[in-house]
């Protein structure tokens, strides 16, 4: 259908999903689609994406706090440390944007939200998945799959925005969210 | 009769090996996966970033696909 319509470039997936062994999302097309308006520009999507990564980083530290297994603290402190660095990637997206813009203070100072990658709500997920997160590749795989939630609903967002430059800001803040699955992968081999 | 045949010809598969490949090779932006199966299939699972356009539908939704952007569809 899609071949003979001026489509350059069209695969199947073998198998399809079925055969797909790779991270999956879930959830209805609309899911946390009402976190943002739809008409943000560029900068108002590094403060949003700022924020969930800030929220994110304080459920890592809320675990780590709450834990009394020494390897499991340092892993929940060393997930923490990613978000940190994110947050510094967020930052220096939005300064490229706006070079006269707001200094670090000033961005993290319109921070409010409590919402984290994904769009999950801190305090809910907390409680259905703590209990889930007692062992480092437990908890491994609970952020993988919050990073693979963030992947997608950024994607989501870029599809809907008809803004190129809001379009180029989400696609670059996906791309980061991949890298950043790569690594967990990685630390989940270490930890298996 | 020559557009007739283009419409009917099958596309390269792609394993999943392979489209993993793609995916990590390629920026985001710069493709498209497409997901052509029923919504209630999506929301059980989909591979992240995927755009859903069932497949009844997507005659009438070709607009909102770039065609100068590789597609992988499942």
């Amino acid at each position: 259908m899609l071949s003979g319509r001026g489509f350059k470039e069209v695969y199947n997936l073998q198998g399809g999903i079925r055969a797909w062994n790779g991270l999956k999302a879930f959830g209805p097309k609309k899911l946390n689609m009402d976190l943002l308006r739809g008409d943000e520009e560029p900068a108002e999507i590094t403060l949003f994406a700022y924020g969930m990564e800030n929220a994110l980083g304080s459920f890592y530290t809320t675990l780590s706090e709450r834990t009394a297994d020494k390897d499991l603290g340092h892993l929940f402190t060393k997930l923490e440390g990613i978000e940190e660095r994110h947050k510094k990637m967020v930052f220096e997206l939005y300064s490229d944007i706006e070079p006269s813009g707001m200094d670090l203070p000033e961005f993290e100072s319109k921070v409010t939200s409590q919402v984290m990658e994904g769009g999950f709500d801190i305090e809910g997920f907390m409680k259905d998945n703590e209990p889930h997160m007692q062992t480092s590749p437990d908890a491994l795989m609970v952020a993988m799959m919050i990073e693979t939630q963030a992947m997608d609903l950024y994607l989501r967002y870029a599809d809907r925005s008809s803004e190129a430059r809001t379009k180029e800001v989400l696609f670059k803040i996906a791309d980061e969210e991949k890298a950043h699955l790569t690594a967990l992968g990685r630390l989940m081999s270490e930890k298996a | 009769m020559i557009q007739l045949k283009k419409l009917f010809e099958p596309v390269p598969s792609i394993d999943p090996e392979q489209a993993k490949e793609f995916i990590a090779k390629h920026r985001e932006g710069t493709y498209t996966l497409l997901d052509v199966r029923q919504p209630e299939e999506y929301e059980k699972e989909h591979i992240p970033g995927a755009k859903l356009i069932p497949l009844p539908a997507l005659d009438d939704s070709l607009t909102e696909l770039d065609p100068q952007k590789p597609i992988i569809a499942y």
